[in-house]
């Protein structure tokens, strides 16, 4: 935890005496809130909605087929549109001909790229809209390409090679300036937050034991099941636009600049969305502008568009996250306590830069005196990456804590025991109590591998780190109330299956005294009160202090109503269960309906507007993992039988979506450790398994038990100290399972996918050196 | 690289078009009775045809042509926008539907061969005021996220539950595991499917 003084960009601040932290070592704190800012929620706050369980409120639409996606849009008059993409993996486009595609009786609109380069096999090369998809398909498939062929190279280690075929000239290149660049190779890049400290040889020179391995983290496609889709319609010179997107203002700002109109004429609506884990953070996608292209479609066919990308398309185009080789090594004295940590990593985004894997050796162990993080991109001619889920930190944590796991091996210290010792965070030490005991850390093989048969179970564990990151700048929020008493609540930030809706209803709901189903909440639309864009587990926390802000005032709005007919001052009034009453005599009580029939007009809309971050008391967001697993050592599969996952997530708002969220997260991150990989043909560039029967993700016959841990810190970062949840808990769970697995088989994998050839081979090493 | 690929593309039939076209004259042979001996079967389109089918209790008509699947006709004519596409390949079970009461992947059936079937969306096991016992169970128990995968889990549980009312969780698994669902939801689905087993029926629809 830091203590850090207020920005000075505060204008004033009022003091307040705040319980902060854990409920088993809470800290009284000083708060210096903004001004008109509320004092924060904290460990003596007594909540009557907040910290429940609340279904979703879109749950009864989405249960029956109601809840319309972008997907599910449909405009009277709409056309549909199919994109062409790049068959080879670098080439120069020497012809690009659509005349046949346009004498299709059917086809309304022709879109092609001025590119004249292509990078990747999947990028953007034409678009057509038509009267029927069927019809856009067939004209799809008749555009000509020609292309002036040219050599490529699609795997990391081929790619970092002398003389490897450059995919970006020398001039060309993406990325920060001023980094060294030799080939396809970019770094190492600029420290990350946290960066290195002390001196690393000196650390290595103290050190009595020393372990060093290479770990290697296959590319993961987001895979989300809806699509990269819009539909676009033009009303003169508006556009409005649904989008299935993480941010509609990205989306926006984004189609407001490559369109040259003004922000004010365009309207994007997420109202559900199918899955984003960041690939939808961009204005189009990673690889692909096809929002933007839709846009020109409809204006040039006169016409609402609907262009939605295809299962290939969205493995090709949509964003990954990037493959890591990551060199790791550690010193330590005979107890345990680290000297050196070494991560040393290159990997690849593809045509993009982003391939970092520093974060969690940067974050975790602080204690450690001597750190280096060196970080390089390799650009191959693959689709590029974009942000998944803790970019770079499920890689970056499976090196480390696998790393960690072999220190503790050499050290004949209990894995755990070594985590403890190097620990800094007091958040973590709590955690790793509730973790051990919930997965019963005890029942773990003293040695690796070391129980009869031929389906071996073993226990593992691994840490994550996490940010608090908000924005706490231009987000607002609004609440209305009506003559009637009904109560609406707008955010522009749109809902990608967190439960943002219903945590935002929760927290308004908290202040007016009523359920969060009596409000009506609508979100996912840039008409509505400024939100961020879904990325960086920042929904939650940027707006539910605007949302209680809001609420707040209309709360006091409603009690001045109220208290002519209570005959009693407001600030002697409560609100519960929908009635307002007298604090001293809770049976003098009226509605809030009563109460909002006696307004002036006929709506009170008030807007609460985010206030800065109090950067008092904050701490980074600790997690930790736990993975029962069971290996055959005769075919090499590995089954996952348990997994535990402790996470902080400040305040829960809602504990059943925050649960959600943390199950969630084991489970991709499971079908990462185990499963997935994306895989280029080396000869043609091109993806082999561009869909979900060949390209595995994680089925219902594969799961296990799951057991999501929230431990509450009132971490007093805003009004409601919330903090977010949604990529965490994927961070520790790749570690966590290679780690499990070691100690059922003593197979240590360093490379994911764990498939079995992979354990086998590890098994047979295991053998080899006994 | 061959230049075939292009060249095939460039055809203006590719493998897949091709195989649904064939697909749709089996189809047909079979929708309007085997072809007297002796006589080449009736073949379809490629203009579009119109099919008559129930859905959800309520007689529809749709044109299409051949080569669309129940799926695409579902959600582009009727605007049944329930079940999903997310693969297009019979992998996911996002796009599942009952024919005739059994569980289908609508993205691998073409629309002529659904004639005269009933087809039974998610749409029709429940409206947001009616829940089915399955549907309340998901809301209760969180078993949806984005919510994308979960018409059709609901549809493959409803079949799954009317096929063994009282399942282990086992049996629950392995009667799931045709549908994916990405944001990671399956216990708290495994969760909902055995609660709503358990569940008194109401005089409602099971499942």
């Amino acid at each position: 935890m830091s203590a850090e003084a207020p920005r000075e960009s505060d204008p004033t601040t009022t003091p307040h005496q705040s319980k902060a932290g854990h409920a088993s070592a809470p800290q009284t704190i000083e708060v210096k809130m903004a001004a008109g800012d509320l004092a924060p929620w904290d460990l003596d706050t007594r909540f009557r909605v907040v910290k429940g369980r609340e279904p979703r409120l879109e749950g009864p639409a989405k249960v029956t087929g109601r809840a319309r996606y972008t997907l599910d849009v449909n405009q009277p008059g709409m056309l549909w549109a199919k994109m062409v993409r790049a068959s080879v993996p670098a080439a120069a486009i020497l012809k690009l001909d659509t005349s046949k595609a346009e004498a299709l009786p059917g086809v309304k609109a022709v879109w092609t790229t001025e590119a004249r380069i292509v990078r990747f096999a999947g990028q953007d090369l034409a678009a057509i809209a038509a009267a029927s998809l069927e019809i856009a398909e067939d004209a799809a498939r008749l555009v000509v390409v020609e292309y002036d062929e040219r050599p490529f190279v699609t795997d990391l280690d081929h790619a970092m090679d002398v003389g490897a075929p450059l995919v970006y000239a020398a001039d060309e290149a993406p990325g920060p300036k001023g980094v060294p660049r030799s080939g396809n190779v970019l770094g190492p890049m600029p420290p990350r937050r946290g960066g290195s400290r002390g001196d690393i040889e000196k650390g290595f020179a103290e050190a009595e034991v020393t372990v060093e391995g290479t770990y290697s983290v296959a590319v993961h496609t987001h895979a989300s099941l809806e699509p990269h889709c819009v539909v676009a319609k033009w009303d003169g010179d508006d556009l409005t636009v649904w989008a299935s997107t993480q941010g509609v203002f990205t989306v926006r700002e984004g189609l407001a600049e490559a369109l040259g109109i003004e922000r004010t004429r365009i309207t994007v609506i997420t109202e559900h969305m199918g899955g984003g884990f960041g690939s939808k953070l961009a204005p189009s996608a990673a690889g692909s502008a096809f929002a933007v292209v839709a846009c020109k479609l409809a204006k040039q066919a006169g016409a609402p568009v609907k262009l939605s990308l295809d299962r290939r398309e969205e493995h090709l185009c949509t964003g990954n996250a990037p493959s890591a080789r990551m060199t790791v090594r550690l010193g330590a004295k005979r107890d345990g306590t680290l000297t050196a940590m070494h991560h040393r990593a290159f990997g690849s985004a593809g045509i993009a830069g982003g391939a970092g894997s520093g974060g969690p050796i940067a974050a975790l162990y602080t204690g450690c005196p001597h750190l280096k993080v060196e970080e390089h991109d390799v650009f191959t001619n693959a689709g590029p990456a974009a942000p998944l889920r803790a970019p770079g930190h499920p890689q970056g944590a499976f090196a480390l804590e696998s790393a960690m796991d072999e220190l503790a091996e050499k050290l004949g210290i209990d894995p755990l025991e070594l985590r403890r010792k190097n620990e800094s965070h007091p958040v973590r030490k709590i955690q790793y109590d509730a973790g051990a005991q919930a997965i019963g850390w005890e029942r773990r093989n003293k040695k690796a591998g070391d129980t009869p048969g031929v389906r071996r179970r073993g226990i593992g564990m691994a840490n994550g780190n996490w940010y608090v990151f908000a924005r706490d700048r231009g987000v607002g929020a609004e609440v209305k109330i009506h003559r009637d008493g009904g109560i609406e609540l707008f955010s522009g930030a749109q809902d990608i299956g967190g439960g943002f809706r219903t945590a935002m209803a929760m927290v308004a709901a908290e202040e007016l005294g009523v359920k969060p189903s009596d409000i009506v909440v609508r979100v996912g639309n840039t008409r509505y009160p400024e939100g961020p864009g879904s990325g960086g587990s920042t929904t939650t926390n940027s707006v539910a202090p605007a949302v209680r802000l809001a609420a707040h005032e209309a709360r006091q709005k409603l009690f001045d109503l109220a208290a002519g007919l209570l005959k009693a001052k407001p600030e002697a009034l409560d609100a519960t269960g929908g009635r307002i009453f007298v604090i001293a005599s809770p049976s003098r009580s009226i509605t809030i309906r009563q109460a909002a029939a006696r307004m002036p007009g006929e709506t009170i809309a008030c807007v609460g507007e985010r206030k800065p971050q109090f950067e008092i008391y904050r701490g980074d967001l600790a997690g930790t993992q736990f993975a029962e697993v069971e290996v055959d050592i005769e075919t090499g599969e590995v089954r996952i039988v348990k997994m535990v996952s402790v996470n902080d997530c400040g305040l829960p708002v809602n504990r059943l979506t925050a649960e959600s969220q943390v199950i969630g997260a084991m489970i991709q991150g499971a079908s990462w450790a185990l499963l997935e990989n994306r895989i280029l043909d080396r000869n043609f560039g091109t993806m082999v398994n561009p869909n979900l029967e060949s390209y595995k993700i994680l089925a219902p016959a594969d799961m296990f038990e799951v057991v999501p841990i929230l431990t509450e810190v009132a971490n007093l970062g805003n009004n409601t100290s919330t903090a977010g949840l949604g990529e965490p808990p994927i961070v520790p769970t790749l570690a966590a399972i290679a780690n499990a697995i070691y100690n059922a088989s003593g197979a240590r994998v360093r490379s994911l996918p764990i498939t079995p050839d992979k354990v086998l081979a590890a098994l047979a090493e295991a053998r080899r050196r006994a | 690289m061959p230049p075939s690929r292009d060249g095939e593309e460039a055809s203006g039939v590719s493998r897949r078009t091709f195989l649904k076209t064939a697909g749709a004259g089996a189809a047909a042979s079979s929708l309007l009775g085997a072809a007297p001996p002796g006589q080449p079967p009736r073949i379809l389109g490629p203009d579009a045809v119109t099919l008559d089918f129930k859905v959800n209790g309520v007689l529809r008509s749709v044109s299409v042509e051949p080569r669309v699947t129940l799926l695409r006709a579902l959600r582009n004519q009727l605007d049944l926008t329930g079940a999903k596409e997310v693969c297009d390949r019979g992998g996911c079970g996002a796009c599942t539907v009952l024919l005739d009461g059994e569980p289908v992947c609508s993205c691998l059936m073409l629309a002529v061969d659904a004639a005269g079937h009933e087809i039974t969306t998610v749409e029709g096991l429940g409206t947001p005021e009616k829940l089915s016992p399955l549907q309340a169970a998901f809301v209760e128990c969180d078993a949806l996220q984005c919510g994308f995968c979960t018409p059709g889990f609901v549809v493959a549980g409803t079949a799954f539950l009317r096929q063994n009312p009282n399942p282990s969780l086992a049996e629950v698994k392995h009667g799931l595991s045709g549908n994916l669902c990405r944001c990671g939801t399956y216990p708290r689905i495994f969760e909902a499917v055995q609660k709503a087993a358990k569940a008194p029926a109401k005089g409602a629809k099971r499942g």
